[in-house]
């Protein structure tokens, strides 16, 4: 089926997301909270568009909207870009140390919103990326705590994890960088707890936190990993090479 | 000849200490004894819906009913009434003209009602399955066992049915929707998180009829092919969740429930998940989310929960009063419901009178009526016969209506087409001495604090619209404001993840649009017109018109009114906290307002 | 802390360990202790095999369940828009000089707690007020003291 996207007639597959058509059509719309792996999000509303369909136009975010046969859609109208704008602006005054928020609010002309205050200094705009990652990777150390205006995320009782494997895998996915991750030759430590750093035992190169490493191998069954992943690849060639010969 | 004595047992007739009341007349009673006249019996009921005028009592076959009846009244009826059929008339209502009414059919407040959902209320023992099943209960259940789910489908399509909990979606779309998966288990659920400010008739179904609605959630799960169901109901509505949780429970042990539903080899289990107190639960797929455990988060639809709802199977949802016409409408036949109310909107629709109208309480009248009819002929008008200002449909999420509108007819349709919506049914009555910014502020600080907080424009756009209605109500509102909340609020109409967020904008929007000279007056002149916030206004007593009844000196919280008895009064401004309740104490209009510059 | 576990225990198993009890148990643990202890919550953890962090949102996430101890005594008092309207706020003011705490605060002696909650869907008598079980109507400042009065009383029995 089809369906026009800014002028240009797209063809697409029945329940895809309207966001995945237009990227594949190099039509550009931009996202905080949609990351590949973690779809569905559908919290930070920088993505909505207007849908026309029957004549009815109504505003929605391309990221979980399945596309229908015949819908005219418009990532860049009037109406869409002040209510993106002003998303935008909203979500400065909340996380007014982030870049790409600022750098944001530039590009897509947001306004000044000068009358209101700024909520909280900080990075963080609570799309909620970093507690998916960690549910996703059964370790659940972090969660969203309190609800509506005072909304934030945190550990429990706002201590260091029980369960946390420093994986950091909740940093890696957060689109303005809010978590802080800081490493030493041997340590890293986030959420305000450290944990030590298993070397690579062919080259020494770091290869993760050690409960990290633990939590995998626990999940799949197989012994701790001791080797990074370029040494790992070198070994499996040995291993073929010793098999196969040369 | 035998004599039923009906003692309403709701929330508020208890609050008025009607449990005493019944205790009374059980002793009486009983001390009695054998050689009693007329046999009687006693009766504890659901809510009338007239709380303001509990406990209220009825005795039948006579049909008389009593207001405002405490312990010390009770001999005098068991003499009178319950032995001889006379009325004892200081206790009858009095009507709009002063005259005693005897019956409640002939009661102004009742008088105009047409009940459906409300049908059992009042009249029967909600604690006893006997008394629903005398009532004609459970024989439309009955007859959908004989039915195929198309049939029970088309009835209610028939009947035009629109969901009574707030957007007005056709109840068998949804059935319909769900009906046509393949895909097994499916699941029924009953929405009782009623959490609209002002709205009530929820908590007075369950509380006084939960039979209808356990009737009505079955009749869904055979239209659907469910075999289990929740019921999720605020723990706020401690006699609600009782009442239904012990009438699942006779139902089962009567064989209407469980595992072979009226013998017919069906099954259907239903259970009580009570509410944790998050207004958002109101919103079908938070709700989902809380009954399976979780936070109340609502996740974006598609897909509707009639494909993918709890625990990811099927489900279909329906609210309380959606489901207590359900019965009816399959007993009597879809085109009967049809008949009563308009072309878009039929049935009937309850409706939560309160706020400043005299005769406040639940109201059931067909779909359609004015406002007017509503608030000047069943509410009888403002309290104090004060100007009415406005009219709030529809709680948090729906608008203010002003004073040149009340000959709107209400329904889903007209009503949204002026900015509002039926909502719940809550209707808050304001007079002139309501202030529509206060108003909006107070609706906007309740979502702010019942937001999720999943979506950047209700979270922080709500956040900003308070800070800025905080402002303009305290005195430092500034040009540039109202517009600002205008786009504010067009950006949460239509971006927001969901119902909450969406509708959140509406009471500013519609206070904006009928009221923007009040807006105005805050903002430029730092003057607050109604007399209400606080920072804006100050109190003072006209001493021509100050009779010296001390009402105002002892309402006054802080001590700041002195005065001898029938000596003029006076403010002290030092004290005065601008709080009101002298105003409100005064019964001669001696106190008035003016406003006062901001600090 | 022994009885206490036991307790808590007992609250547990009165549902099977799935996670859709999750709200229930927390809701069962708050009406026993006033608040929800800390090993409540881990024991609950772990009955349900969930992480402590799913519970802990959802136990701030719900206004009926709470983290710190409340008072013997709760008081609610209504904040819905009927009893908004005819002036709860008031009230509010009044018990804060009657006995020193706001809304979500608890007095020092631990008598009192004092909630601002939503409509009660008691609005034909606004302004409402709760405390504990027993519903007051029409509340108005004048009466603040005599209510008050009766849980102190019964206190110190």
């Amino acid at each position: 089926m089809t369906i026009t996207i800014d002028g240009k007639i797209c063809s697409c597959e029945k329940g895809e997301k309207l966001l995945a058509v237009a990227r594949r059509n190099r039509i550009p719309i931009p996202t905080l909270c949609h990351h590949e792996s973690l779809p569905g999000q559908a919290s930070c509303r920088v993505c909505i568009v207007e849908v026309v369909q029957q004549g009815r136009s109504t505003v929605t975010s391309a990221c979980v909207y399945p596309v229908e046969e015949g819908i005219q859609v418009y990532t860049n109208s009037d109406r869409i870009r002040r209510e993106r704008g002003m998303i935008l602006a909203l979500l400065h005054k909340r996380a007014p140390d982030s870049r790409l928020i600022a750098d944001m609010c530039r590009i897509y002309g947001a306004p000044e919103l000068n009358r209101v205050s700024v909520s909280l200094p900080g990075k963080c705009i609570l799309c909620g990326l970093c507690v998916r990652a960690c549910a996703e990777l059964s370790v659940g150390a972090i969660s969203t705590v309190n609800r509506g205006v005072t909304k934030e995320i945190a550990t429990p009782y706002h201590e260091p994890s029980a369960v946390c494997v420093g994986c950091g895998s909740c940093a890696s996915v957060c689109p303005t960088g809010a978590i802080e991750v800081t490493e030493t030759a041997d340590t890293r430590t986030i959420w305000d707890k450290t944990f030590p750093l298993v070397r690579c035992a062919r080259c020494g190169a770091p290869i993760g936190t050690r409960e990290e490493l633990d939590h995998a191998a626990r999940k799949a069954g197989v012994e701790r990993e001791t080797l990074c992943e370029h040494c790992r690849r070198r070994s499996m060639t040995d291993v073929l090479a010793a098999a196969y010969g040369d | 000849m035998t004599r039923t004595i009906l003692v309403c047992c709701g929330t508020g007739c208890l609050a008025n200490g009607s449990l005493e009341v019944a205790d009374e007349f059980r002793r009486l009673i009983e001390a009695r004894g054998a050689d009693a006249r007329v046999e009687c019996q006693v009766k504890r009921t659901g809510c009338n819906g007239f709380c303001e005028n509990g406990p209220i009592v009825k005795i039948l076959p006579d049909d008389i009913i009593y207001y405002k009846v405490r312990r010390r009244d009770v001999q005098e009826i068991m003499d009178k009434t319950v032995a001889e059929g006379q009325a004892v008339e200081r206790l009858l209502y009095r009507d709009d003209g002063g005259r005693p009414v005897l019956h409640q059919h002939e009661n102004p407040f009742y008088a105009p009602q047409h009940k459906i959902a409300l049908r059992n209320i009042g009249a029967i023992d909600p604690t006893r399955v006997e008394d629903y099943l005398e009532a004609g209960g459970y024989q439309a259940l009955r007859m959908a066992l004989e039915m195929t789910p198309a049939e029970i489908i088309e009835q209610v399509k028939r009947s035009g049915l629109r969901g009574r909990g707030g957007a007005g979606f056709p109840t068998w779309r949804k059935w319909q929707a769900a009906a046509e998966q393949e895909n097994f288990p499916k699941y029924v659920a009953c929405n009782g998180d009623e959490g609209d400010p002002g709205a009530f008739m929820d908590r007075s179904v369950l509380e006084g009829d939960p039979h209808t609605v356990l009737e009505g959630l079955a009749i869904c799960a055979l239209a659907i092919g469910a075999e289990e169901g929740f019921l999720y109901i605020r723990d706020e509505y401690g006699l609600a969740v009782r009442n239904i949780t012990a009438a699942i429970a006779d139902a089962e042990r009567h064989g209407i429930l469980g595992e072979n539903v009226l013998g017919s080899g069906r099954r259907l289990k239903l259970s009580v998940v009570r509410g944790g107190g998050a207004f958002v639960c109101g919103e079908e797929t938070a709700l989902i989310a809380s009954i399976e455990g979780s936070c109340g988060e609502p996740r974006p639809r598609p897909p509707f929960p009639a494909e993918r709802g709890l625990f990811g199977q099927p489900t279909v949802l329906n609210n309380v009063e959606t489901l207590a016409n359900i019965p009816v409408i399959l007993k009597d036949g879809g085109d009967a419901f049809a008949a009563v109310g308009t072309e878009g909107s039929k049935g009937t629709k309850v409706f939560a009178l309160v706020g400043k109208v005299k005769r406040t309480g639940l109201v059931e009248i067909p779909m359609g009526a004015t406002l007017r009819h509503l608030i000047f002929d069943i509410g009888g008008g403002i309290q104090n016969d004060r100007p009415f200002k406005a009219v709030q449909t529809g709680g948090p999420s729906g608008g203010c209506i002003p004073a040149h509108m009340l000959d709107l007819p209400v329904d889903f349709d007209t009503l949204k087409s002026h900015g509002a919506m039926m909502g719940s049914g809550g209707m808050i009555v304001m007079d002139d001495r309501s202030c529509m910014v206060e108003v909006a502020r107070y609706y906007i600080n309740f979502l702010a604090e019942e937001s999720c907080g999943k979506c950047t424009p209700c979270r922080e756009g709500l956040r900003k619209m308070l800070e800025i209605l905080t402002d303009i109500c305290e005195g430092r509102g500034q040009e540039g404001d109202i517009e600002l909340l205008e786009e504010l609020g067009h950006t949460l109409q239509d971006s927001c993840l969901c119902a909450l967020g969406k509708t959140a904008p509406n009471p500013v929007l519609t206070t904006i649009q009928y009221f923007r000279e009040e807006y105005e007056a805050h903002i430029r002149e730092h003057r607050c017109p109604a007399g209400v916030c606080v920072k804006l206004t100050s109190f003072r007593i006209d001493g021509a018109r100050c009779r010296g009844c001390t009402a105002c000196a002892r309402a006054c919280p802080t001590g700041a009114i002195s005065g001898g008895v029938k000596q003029p009064h006076v403010i002290d401004p030092a004290k005065c906290i601008s709080c009101g309740s002298c105003r409100e104490a005064c019964r001669f209009d001696a106190v008035e307002t003016e406003g006062r510059e901001a600090v | 802390m022994q009885a206490e576990m036991d307790q808590i225990l007992e609250i547990l198993h009165r549902y099977p360990p799935e996670k859709r009890h999750s709200l229930a148990i927390l809701q069962d643990l708050q009406h026993h202790f006033n608040y929800i202890p800390r090993e409540g919550m881990e024991a609950l953890a772990e009955y349900l095999g969930c992480p402590l962090s799913s519970l802990y949102s959802m136990a701030t996430f719900y206004r009926a369940l709470s983290l710190k101890p409340k008072g013997r005594h709760i008081i609610k008092l209504c904040d819905g828009t009927a009893c908004h309207i005819r002036g709860s706020v008031n009230l509010a003011g009044g018990i804060t000089r009657l006995l020193g705490i706001g809304a979500g605060e608890t007095t020092e002696d631990g008598l009192f707690s004092l909630e601002l909650v939503n409509c009660l869907g008691s609005c034909a008598l606004a302004p409402v007020m709760v405390v504990d079980e027993t519903y007051y109507g029409k509340v108005t400042l004048e009466k603040l003291p005599e209510i008050l009065a009766q849980y102190r009383e019964g206190a110190a029995e």
